[in-house]
């Protein structure tokens, strides 16, 4: 058994006692792996919770095809490593319009791109469950939700509307049309993941850790060059430097951070002397005020 | 416990403990690691800006987030140039819009050795099945007051609440001391009050302390306003207390999950300990069944345990192949659940629509779910008195008294001796909604004993007499299970075994 402090133990049992109660009760739920390290910690604590048999439920990848090169070959790694059943599926009809980040506004974008194709993908696999590796310290909507978040037809988050949780007892019945987002995470931080990983042992995209990537400031952030399809701006050179990621998304809206952080326990200690909150680096979730529930509430996550 | 006492508690741990977030990768490592804390109390008291103000003081505000709540705060021009601090928790925008909090917000922080969860639940009596939610998950209450107001209504509803779920702490913070001058008089008269509010109660420890939520006096910072008030602020009082009597000797009990079969034969049962502890080579039984069996392994991923506790979340494999699945409670020999099908219960109703004896109920307990024959109601708590009243009817926020009898027996506890197996939600039988939360106080089981004494119940004999009057509609086919069934929960409570066949 590795040496886990009380806390996080406690952590790791309780998002293990999600799992199999949504197991349980679910006809048919698949986890939304994003590949970041909120995934990876969200994979492996599904693969504590049935261990030694395989995962009762499929992965499923929303690609936007914006996805750093890293992500997608850490994703394709991990599905062989431990041998997993993973969906990737892309918005074919927002690809055709051409719907990007560069041309679009992030909220467009988003909602084409991510939100859109997550209810496509949701409803072709008749999926009644969807685990997310969401965290009720990431933003103060997601600080209100519950771990099975129950979603009207159309996927609607109702935020007025939640059903009460009591104690340990998750009630999974199914009311005509309605779907779960399940959050074993719910009650984790950002510096409780670091810390999980380390102490776990975990592999993470390499992009977390710092390294001299290609720069150019856009907003008054750090986009990091991820390749050929980034439109410069007349004069603008991108420039070597050492950053890292706190989060990762489509990384033309990802921002990057200066850091000297390399390794695990660099990541663990800045994370934790952090002074600002990590969806600073998340350019949609600035577009509109409320703009995390108002994604929600159209069916995002 | 009295001030004093509590007092050396704070000085003792706030010696190593002060109030800086944690800087070192080092992780809080001892028991009571974690504290779970509700706060609640009437609207307008000041809940969300007492939590916001701590926050803001202690620790778990981003330099972002500031910027942006100073921001937001300019743009209401809320209470001249000061920071709103209910915008730290009041993250729905219908809440920001109406000044208001519909749902519990939860936030996280931390100090040198304690990771804290902070609940902040909404005062509207509209939005008492959210703070009932709140209520369940914390093991510590921040009951708030405006020291104008004193007690109302509301803080004995959600007083008698928080004692329903199981809190045994309580913490009253009378807020906004400064729009009463700062005086001790009126400090004093609320908390005698109070303590005469809880003393209808099973809490354990009840504290009062005298804050101003808007300046941070007795927040995180002791107040020079109240030089005779020498007790802890609310944070010396957070980071002294215990979040859970640790109880020695209690029954293990882990309800099944679900079954885990894997290649090379394995059967393993999933499933959290929900008390006490099991070693491998110990007797266990499945309540329901009665089935017996000896623990082989307690397997994880991380490799086998020799023992498993309260809170770890494992898989049990047993010598022998019993037919045991999810719903079953794994239990020690000597001190077994009751196999119950007939309860009674104090729940909380959540649900807009009242209780109706006639509607389809399921009773959701630890993992099992159960179907509901037959429900009433004996009281209602009086919100003004705290008695419980003869009742038959029950709506939205009430606490009532109820009985329940049950389609099949199912392995209970009571909830006063092993709260995670003795809790229950109720689940509408058309609609999934959960109606309300319960805890068990009485449970009897009717199971037959195997044997030539058992009086058989059928339909004849009943249609004979007793049921005589009663057709073939709808209402009269349930009169006829609802007088058999009481007529069986009689017979069973003098020890005549009963079994219905109609």
């Amino acid at each position: 058994m590795t040496a886990l402090t009380s806390h996080l133990k406690l952590l790791e049992a309780e998002s293990i006692h999600i799992f199999r109660e949504a197991a349980a009760q679910f006809r048919a739920p698949v986890l939304l792996y994003s590949i970041g390290k909120d995934s990876t910690v969200l994979l492996h604590l599904a693969r504590k919770a049935f261990w030694p048999a395989k995962l009762p439920f499929p992965l499923l990848h929303v690609d936007t095809t914006w996805k750093f090169r890293d992500m997608i070959a850490f994703r394709d790694r991990t599905v062989r490593a431990f041998g997993l059943d993973l969906i990737v599926h892309t918005n074919h009809e927002g690809l055709a319009r051409n719907i990007n980040p560069f041309d679009h506004p992030p909220s467009i974008y988003t909602d084409v791109m991510k939100t859109v194709a997550l209810r496509q993908a949701l409803d072709a696999g008749g999926f009644d469950a969807a685990f997310g590796g969401a965290r009720r310290d990431e933003e103060a909507s997601r600080a209100k939700e519950r771990v099975f978040s129950f979603r009207a037809a159309g996927h609607r988050w109702e935020p007025r509307r939640q059903r009460p949780e009591m104690w340990q007892l998750l009630n999974g019945r199914l009311g005509k049309g309605e779907t779960v987002r399940v959050f074993p995470l719910s009650n984790w931080t950002e510096g409780d993941v670091w810390r999980y990983i380390a102490l776990e042992k975990l592999d993470v995209v390499p992009l977390y850790f710092a390294a001299e990537r290609p720069v150019v400031m856009r907003y008054g952030q750090m986009i990091v060059v991820d390749d050929e399809r980034m439109r410069l701006e007349p004069g603008e050179r991108p420039e070597m430097r050492k950053v890292r990621f706190r989060t990762l998304g489509c990384w033309p809206l990802t921002a990057a951070i200066d850091s000297d952080a390399s390794d695990i326990d660099a990541v663990v200690e800045e994370t934790l002397a952090a002074k600002v909150s990590e969806r600073a680096g998340r350019l949609i979730d600035h577009d509109q005020a409320g703009a995390m529930e108002m994604k929600k509430r159209e069916g995002y996550f | 416990m009295h001030l004093a006492v509590l007092k050396e508690e704070v000085e003792a741990k706030t010696a190593a403990a002060k109030t800086t977030a944690v800087k070192t990768a080092a992780a809080p490592a001892q028991a009571g690691a974690m504290v779970r804390l509700l706060t609640c109390g009437s609207v307008d008291d000041g809940k969300s800006t007492l939590i916001g103000r701590l926050l803001w003081d202690a620790a778990g505000v981003t330099e972002d987030q500031r910027a942006a709540i100073a921001l937001a705060s300019h743009n209401r021009a809320f209470n001249g140039e000061k920071i709103d601090f209910s915008l730290l928790l009041d993250g729905l925008q219908a809440e920001r819009e109406q000044g208001i909090t519909i749902d519990i917000a939860w936030r996280y922080f931390e100090t040198a050795d304690r990771r804290f969860v902070i609940i902040d639940s909404p005062g509207h009596e509209q939005y008492t099945r959210n703070m009932a939610t709140g209520a369940s998950h914390a093991d510590v209450a921040i009951l708030l007051v405006d020291a104008r107001h004193g007690a109302k209504r509301q803080t004995r509803r959600h007083a008698a609440i928080c004692n329903l779920v199981g809190i045994k702490k309580v913490m009253l913070a009378v807020n906004k001391m400064d729009a009463v001058n700062w005086s001790e008089a009126r400090f004093r008269e609320i908390d005698i009050d109070f303590r005469s509010i809880a003393g209808s109660f099973n809490f354990a420890q009840v504290v009062t302390i005298p804050v101003a939520a808007l300046t941070g006096d007795n927040v995180a910072r002791r107040s020079l306003h109240m030089p005779w008030y020498g007790g802890p602020t609310l944070l010396d009082y957070l980071e002294a207390v215990d979040p859970e009597a640790a109880r020695v000797d209690v029954p293990f009990r882990m309800p099944v999950q679900l079954v885990i079969r894997a290649s090379d034969d394995f059967r393993g049962y999933a499933g959290t300990v929900t008390s006490g502890r099991i070693v491998v080579g110990d007797r266990i039984v499945d309540a329901r069944s009665g089935l017996g069996a000896t623990l082989r392994r307690i397997a994880t991923m991380d490799g086998d345990l020799a023992t498993a506790a309260k809170g770890d979340a494992v898989t049990l494999v047993l010598d022998t192949d019993v037919d045991i699945s999810r719903g079953a409670v794994l239990s020690e020999v000597a001190r077994r659940p009751v196999n119950a099908d007939v309860i009674e219960a104090r729940l909380v109703w959540l649900s807009e629509t009242p209780f109706d004896p006639e509607a389809g109920y399921l009773l959701r307990t630890a993992t099992d779910l159960t179907p509901v024959t037959s429900m009433s109601i004996s009281a209602l708590v009086d919100f003004e008195t705290l008695a419980a009243e003869p009742a038959h009817a029950c709506a939205v926020n009430d606490i009532a008294d109820c009985r329940i009898l049950l389609g099949r027996a199912t392995a209970l506890d009571l909830f006063r001796d092993l709260p995670l197996t003795g809790n229950f939600v109720l689940v509408s039988a058309i609609d999934g909604a959960t109606v309300a939360g319960g805890v068990i106080t009485w449970a009897q089981s009717g199971a037959p004993a195997v044997g030539d004494n058992v009086l058989v119940l059928d339909r004849a004999l009943l249609a004979r007499g007793l049921c005589a009057d009663l057709g073939d509609s709808p209402a009269d086919t349930a009169e006829f299970h609802r007088r058999a069934q009481e007529v069986a929960l009689l017979l069973r409570s003098v020890g005549v075994p009963v079994l219905i066949e109609i």
